[in-house]
């Protein structure tokens, strides 16, 4: 009877699932979002954007040159940046370890803004003609901003304006990829489009038309140097015969009068940050208060959506953060590009302090923000490097810097702990060679380290504040630049004083292209540009030739009760070399075997 | 029910087993290609670490290798798959070699390539006082228009014969540096005949010392001359 009832079960069950069975499957897929959805609404439109904005090549806090840019909840190593390759800074990297970038191919998140472009026209019914053309606008700047992160990488690439169809023929995915210059005009033409189409004010983190022209500052100013010492300083190979890197000496003007006519353009709308009387206290907030007239385009972080960043964890000791470690310090090559600091008396011998603090007398306001101090204070802690002790001190520092380490009459310790005759040894900030979470020059970065925030907060992933791509500091020194290199230093020299105003520095009363790059390298310290300006100067294999960096040691001297600072090599003395072919990134190989198009590679890859 | 589960895991295990047992029916890379780089002013090209390779493109293949040159001026790789492949020389101090040419690599392939360094360094002289080390040499270039300018000369020393670029002592080689910045054609034969002092070398130890001219080609190379040992009496 048991086995009847079973048979009845199993044959209902047949017959019910072959009845069934013929049910067509039409009903859409519901976690994948069609085109009506997206652009239905303006508000569809900008949750798409959302993933091409996350993605943008910004340098920010969380880039890493040898690794890429990062987006997720926790990329906490802020210190791998580029600064520390070039003698800003030093860190945890050995060498010119991000030279040969991390192979950036972002033709995915171009085929989203692409596939933006074409779809908004089709939908001016629901979102109005003006909201499309402003949402074009953005489109168009966009794109030019990734096609800007392959071609200062790449020299040409291949310029893709359509989405590709998938199932189009393998010869007509395979693109050859465009000459630099076109590249370029590319770009520009882009950030015009940009320009003239989107409006004047945008949400926080979005662009509006003077992020367009701003960036076009940049990136004409890019072509014009590429142009002017990329004929003069290169590596022959088929690529550059062919135009795929490099481009004619004869356009430079050409691009140098468009990044000054762009920068030019900002005039009137966006002013410096000048908000405190204090010159310091004026530097370090332009960096952390949000409704600076200054910031054009900035990139903000949430904690609550696991985006933040960790650059005051990592960026300041231990001792003063709640979490994590430091391991890039600011160098004393830095620093003497404000000028020598006084540390040594007319004969040679070492000028001896009463305080740490005394050595900040005098020096440019500017350079105090940018730089922690031995001697300053931060969330309450003084900063008191102090590399050890000498008992007594007799001598010129030179000679004392000279001697092998053994023979020198100074007392180290390998921590904090450890005292001479009742004295601390170490600084609790370092300097020490034990490891390299303590300074190995005697500095700290202060520039966009958030002062206000306790101590117990204070931790890896916790910080908010927004990284200021775009700033009109920035295009001030892009127009100084570009009119220096037009033949024009009245303009030039105009611009560099209104940044050294602000400054708290004095005046320039003459000009010249040495002192418009300086000035650059002060105002834009740590901010992930002076890589790339030595790059489109060509002088990054002249700078970076077997360079060793210093620091600033601070000692106590006992028997005087004084202290005295040594510039000696940084503790790790490491050394950075650039290649000549590091000027240009090979395309990455995984490409080339996808689209062999992409050859001829760029010189000596 | 227990016996069709095992019967199930018996034919599971065969069929793993049996899986995998064809063999890779391409040969493995048991190609070589080895050979010496001349020198047209005689003898083979002294070079240094990072610098001199053959730099190999297999036919039908898109990315490059390489193979660097020893310090002797010879090189050699015996894991290579036997193809036809392009060569050239490169990324070392000398003219550049446009033309590449096809070899048919086997096992146990041999190829010598001549090229025209720079600069040759001549005269090459040592003498020891005290611990203070004397280098004397001339500077000459097989053809001196057109060369890239010259940045600087050195000693490099060490203290295994592995001394070069890269593989030195800092305080006696790459610290000693003179900087010179000039064309050759510019050049006195006051300046084309150098003599560079090491001092303060250890006594009683053993270094490999060699001299080197850097110029600002395209990768920053140096031609180098022989290496010569220098026992510092105790």
């Amino acid at each position: 009877m048991k086995s009847i009832n079973k048979l009845i079960i199993a044959i209902s069950i047949t017959v019910g699932a072959s009845v069934t069975s013929c049910q067509k499957l039409n009903i859409p897929p519901t976690n994948i979002f069609t085109p009506e959805v997206i652009y239905s609404s303006e508000a569809g439109v900008k949750s798409f954007l959302a993933t091409i904005y996350q993605n943008l090549p910004i340098e920010d806090f969380k880039y890493r040159p040898d690794q890429g840019f990062k987006t997720g909840g926790n990329d906490w190593e802020n210190f791998y940046n580029e600064a520390g390759v070039i003698g800003e800074e030093v860190g945890p990297f050995g060498g010119m370890d991000i030279a040969g970038g991390f192979g950036y191919w972002p033709y995915g998140d171009i085929r989203n803004v692409n596939t933006l472009i074409s779809e908004l026209p089709k939908h001016v019914s629901t979102l109005t003609q003006s909201t499309v053309n402003a949402l074009l606008g953005e489109a168009h700047f966009l794109r030019a901003y990734y096609y800007f992160g392959l071609a200062k990488r790449y020299g040409g690439v291949p310029i893709i304006k359509e989405p590709q169809d998938p199932a189009a023929p393998l010869s007509t995915l395979q693109v050859h990829r465009n000459k630099e210059q076109e590249t370029w005009d590319f770009i520009g033409s882009e950030l015009d489009l940009g320009y003239q189409m989107m409006p004047e004010t945008s949400d926080a983190g979005r662009a509006n038309k003077y992020a367009a022209i701003a960036l076009k500052s940049r990136a004409m100013l890019y072509a014009a140097c590429i142009a002017k010492y990329g004929s003069v300083n290169f590596v022959d190979g088929p690529a550059r015969s062919a135009g795929l890197v490099g481009i004619p000496a004869d356009q430079a003007s050409k691009y140098f009068q468009a990044a000054y006519d762009a920068a030019k353009a900002l005039e009137g709308h966006y002013s410096l940050y000048n908000a405190n009387s204090d010159k310091v206290q004026n530097y370090v907030d332009l960096f952390l208060k949000s409704g600076s007239p200054e910031n054009i385009f900035i990139k903000q972080y949430s904690i609550a959506n696991q985006t933040a960043h960790s650059w005051d964890a990592t960026m300041s000791p231990r001792y003063m953060t709640a979490n994590a470690l430091s391991r890039s310090y600011p160098t004393l090559d830095l620093v003497q590009l404000w000028g020598n600091l006084p540390v040594t008396n007319d004969d040679g011998t070492p000028k001896r302090f009463n305080s740490r603090a005394d050595l900040m007398q005098g020096l440019e306001p500017r350079l105090l923000a940018t730089i922690y101090f031995p001697g300053t204070t931060l969330r309450g802690l003084t900063f008191d490097m102090q590399r050890g002790i000498y008992p007594s001190f007799s001598g010129t520092a030179a000679a004392e810097v000279a001697k092998q380490p053994n023979s020198r009459s100074y007392i180290l310790a390998g921590d904090t702990k450890t005292l001479y005759q009742g004295k601390q040894i170490i600084g609790f900030t370092g300097p020490w060679t034990g490891g390299d979470e303590l300074t190995r020059t005697g500095f700290y970065v202060r520039k966009y380290v958030d002062y206000n925030k306790p101590q117990a907060t204070v931790d890896l992933n916790r910080s908010e504040q927004p990284w200021i791509d775009l700033r009109y500091g920035e295009i001030l020194l892009n127009r100084a630049e570009a009119a220096m290199e037009l033949g024009n230093p009245t303009d030039a020299l105009s611009s560099i004083n209104q940044l050294r105003t602000r400054a708290g520095a004095t005046l320039y009363s003459s000009i010249d292209l040495t002192k418009v790059r300086n000035e650059r390298r002060m105002e834009l310290a740590f901010e992930n540009q002076y890589y790339w300006d030595l790059k489109r100067w060509r002088t990054a294999d002249v700078v970076l030739d077997r360079a060793h960096f210093k620091g600033l040691m601070p000692y106590y001297v006992f028997n005087e009760n004084k202290y005295i600072f040594l510039a000696e090599p940084e503790l790790f003395n490491r050394e950075y070399t650039f290649q000549k072919q590091f000027y240009y990134e090979g395309i990455p190989g995984g490409e080339i075997g996808k689209n062999p198009n992409l050859l001829p590679n760029n010189p000596n890859y | 029910m227990k016996k069709l589960i095992s019967n199930f895991l018996v034919v599971a295990a065969i069929l793993t087993i049996s899986a995998c047992t064809k063999i890779d029916n391409y040969d493995g890379p048991n190609a070589s290609f080895q050979g010496n780089i001349i020198s047209s002013a005689g003898g083979n090209l002294q070079t240094s670490g990072g610098s001199t390779q053959i730099k190999l493109q297999q036919i039908g293949w898109t990315t490059p290798q390489t193979i660097p040159s020893k310090f002797d001026g010879t090189f050699e790789d015996t894991k290579l798959f036997k193809s036809a492949y392009k060569v050239v020389p490169t990324n070392g101090a000398f003219w550049p070699v446009t033309d590449t040419i096809v070899v048919n690599i086997a096992q146990g392939t041999k190829h010598d390539f001549t090229v025209t360094p720079y600069i040759v360094i001549k005269n090459f002289t040592t003498s020891l006082t005290g611990t203070t080390l004397t280098l004397k040499y001339d500077i000459t270039a097989p053809i001196a228009a057109g060369l890239p300018t010259i940045k600087d000369t050195q000693p490099y020393i060490n203290t295994t014969k592995l001394v070069g670029a890269g593989a030195s002592i800092r305080e006696y080689s790459d610290a000693l540096a003179v900087s010179i910045n000039k064309n050759f054609t510019d050049l006195t034969d006051a300046e084309k005949s150098v003599t560079l002092t090491v001092p303060n070398m250890i006594p009683g130890r053993t270094f490999f010392v060699r001299v080197g001219v850097r110029l600002s080609d395209s990768f920053n190379s140096s031609n180098f001359s022989e290496i010569v040992q220098i026992d510092v009496p105790k």
